[in-house]
């Protein structure tokens, strides 16, 4: 007997069109066994629908914690996660139905199977008819390049395939969210290409929400409308990409090239120096313009030929690391 | 290029099924099934030698057991013990590795992000363990048979003992289901599977009688062992020639039928109690 849910009352109704975000994670703390230590500790994150999500942190952070726990595979210690307004624990049969993922480490398909009896078989899991299942494995198939060799064992392809073939896995549903933690990790330039490509399809072209986990800085700016980046088990930072950037952007740091080298005792407190092939690049942070023209008349007064000069914009990297070395405040 | 063909948006889905209907549950029954039969068509070249391995293992235990001849009197009750053990072995076994061997390498964690609940699985995975059981015990049956045959002895057969080896599947299932529960949460438990199959050989009734053993460890048998009333109950019908209804060892054909279905009861809530410890602990993936 199945029962169709009413729109979920105590949130709000599902759906990319709606207010409803794609994902909510409220309180979400994560204790494992008798240890006090908090692996994911209150955590708090709303990503409207549509958005592709990069949640950073470095090793051992929560990130893949959060993502079990918002999958369902682990229970939390406290808090709520909703996808599409449909509480994991609670409703978990149509919040299952709202994602589809690929996680880390995992080999997410069965390698003595085909890719094309790999998709059949997760179709039928997440429900689907047998024609559907193979109508969508098609699909799927001959836009990730596959189709021709859909009949050979998943454990003899290349990496990359084999991720292909994972991504596949988790869209054979055509679901709202995808999960995506490490999708790049042991991939070819290629092969990362590709995976962001499909990240972009599927939110520009198909209003998909991604919640996406990477320690490819570039390929969360290039993706990624909004970060938030994890640190011992807190979310410390939330924030739209560009406000991200710009906010790390007040502490402007410009780059000089000149020809040939430059002694020490030239340089200004605060600059560093680096030779290379014939070149100097010396480059700071100041907090005033005027700093900067200060350091190229010295430059001039040495006789320095200045090749370049530019203001560096911090890129992801830069706040990352700068986010997750500051002090930790409570 | 790689591209993803829109198909129709469906990233706002209207209504959800808040629980699959039962036509579902049975699609995700068979699928589970099909997939097992798969994995055994996968693995052909591994069942070949098992066919041919267990055979000559009854064969030799028989010639053992006869001090280095092939008696008539061993022949047919090694029979109906090697090839319930073969069964039961080859059934556990195959459960068990294979859910371990999901387990390690994450992928049941994708076949719990589906709406189908995991009993519905695991209860596909077991009924394809028992097909993929068959032909090992079919094997060691059909050389025990020509080898009876062969030297002008007759193979015994009763209808009945369908009952009793319906009953012994049964709770070989239950056993698994245990085994799979325990897999999810504890590491290294392969040599609980080692154990009891060795059990089973020894105390199990395969090859010695439950009424030649000393009574305790006949009672704890029919009490907790899968195999046990169903192989007591299976050599009352073939080797005495008595009926179901009035078997003369054992607790008789009410136990033979209850034992299993308690077996399954157990295990299924070890099962699901050990199913929440692993996703509190976060080990239903260990890779």
């Amino acid at each position: 007997m199945s029962t169709q849910t009413q729109a979920p009352s105590s949130h709000e109704r599902p759906g990319a069109a709606s207010a409803t975000p794609a994902i909510e994670i409220s309180g979400l703390t994560k204790i494992y066994g008798s240890s006090e230590t908090k692996s994911v500790d209150d955590v708090s994150l709303s990503v409207p629908a549509g958005t592709v999500f990069g949640f950073l942190g470095p090793n051992g952070a929560g990130k893949t914690t959060t993502i079990k726990i918002l999958a369902g595979l682990l229970a939390a210690t406290s808090g709520h996660t909703l996808l599409n307004g449909y509480d994991v624990t609670r409703r978990r049969s149509a919040a299952m139905q709202q994602f589809g993922a690929v996680l880390e480490g995992s080999r997410n398909v069965y390698w003595n199977l085909s890719a094309w009896q790999n998709l059949l078989y997760f179709g039928r899991l997440k429900g689907m008819r047998t024609a559907e299942a193979r109508s969508r494995a098609e699909e799927l198939l001959k836009g990730l390049g596959l189709w021709e060799r859909r009949s050979e064992s998943v454990g003899g392809y290349s990496r990359g395939m084999q991720q292909k073939v994972a991504v596949a896995a988790a869209l054979i549903a055509d679901p709202p969210i995808v999960l995506l933690d490490e999708p790049t990790i042991g991939l070819d330039v290629e092969a990362t290409r590709t995976v962001m490509e499909w990240v972009r399809t599927l939110s520009r072209d198909r209003g998909k929400t991604v919640l996406l986990t990477t320690h490819q800085m570039n390929v969360v700016e290039e993706l990624c409308d909004r970060v938030a980046v994890i640190r011992e088990g807190k979310v410390i930072a939330d924030l739209r990409t560009e406000e991200l950037l710009s906010q790390f952007r007040e502490r402007d740091k410009y780059e000089v090239r000149i020809e040939g080298d430059l002694p020490d005792e030239a340089l200004p407190d605060g600059f560093t120096a680096k030779a290379h092939e014939g070149t100097t690049t010396i480059s700071g942070r100041v907090s005033d313009p005027q700093e900067v023209y200060a350091l190229v008349d010295r430059l001039r007064d040495r006789r320095a030929v200045v090749q370049s000069l530019a203001q560096v914009q911090p890129d992801l990297e830069d706040v990352f690391m700068g986010l997750i070395k500051a002090p930790a405040h409570d | 290029m790689t591209t993803l063909t829109p198909t129709a948006d469906r990233s706002a889905p209207a209504a959800i099924a808040e629980r699959p209907h039962a036509s579902t549950y049975l699609n995700g029954f068979v699928n589970e099934v099909h997939k097992g039969l798969l994995g055994l068509r996968a693995g052909w070249r591994e069942v070949l030698v098992q066919m041919i391995t267990f055979p000559l293992f009854y064969l030799l235990l028989v010639l053992f057991m006869g001090r280095g001849q092939l008696k008539d009197d061993l022949l047919v009750p090694g029979l109906l013990g090697m090839v319930a053990l073969t069964f039961i072995h080859e059934q556990v076994n195959r459960v068990f590795w294979s859910y371990l061997g999901d387990l390690q390498s994450g992928v049941l964690e994708q076949t719990y992000l589906t709406p189908m609940p995991s009993w519905v699985l695991v209860l596909g995975r077991q009924v394809a363990a028992v097909v993929s059981a068959l032909p090992s015990a079919l094997s060691v049956l059909l050389v025990g048979v020509i080898t009876i045959e062969a030297r002008g002895g007759n193979t015994p057969f009763d209808v009945q003992i369908l009952v009793p080896l319906a009953a012994m599947v049964l709770g070989t299932c239950g056993f698994a289901l245990v085994l799979c529960g325990l897999t999810l949460v504890y590491k290294r438990i392969e040599i609980i599977t080692q154990f009891s199959i060795a059990i089973w050989f020894i105390a199990g009734g395969t090859f010695v009688p439950l009424d030649k053993m000393p009574d305790v460890t006949a009672f704890l048998s029919r009490l907790i062992l899968p195999i046990a009333p169903g192989i007591e109950a299976t050599r009352d019908i073939l080797l005495g020639g008595h009926s179901l209804t009035n078997l003369p060892t054992g607790w008789g054909l009410w136990w033979v039928l209850l034992q299993p279905l308690l077996l399954v009861a157990a295990g299924v809530v070890l099962f699901g109690r050990l199913e929440r410890v692993a996703r509190r602990r976060g080990t239903l993936g260990r890779y």
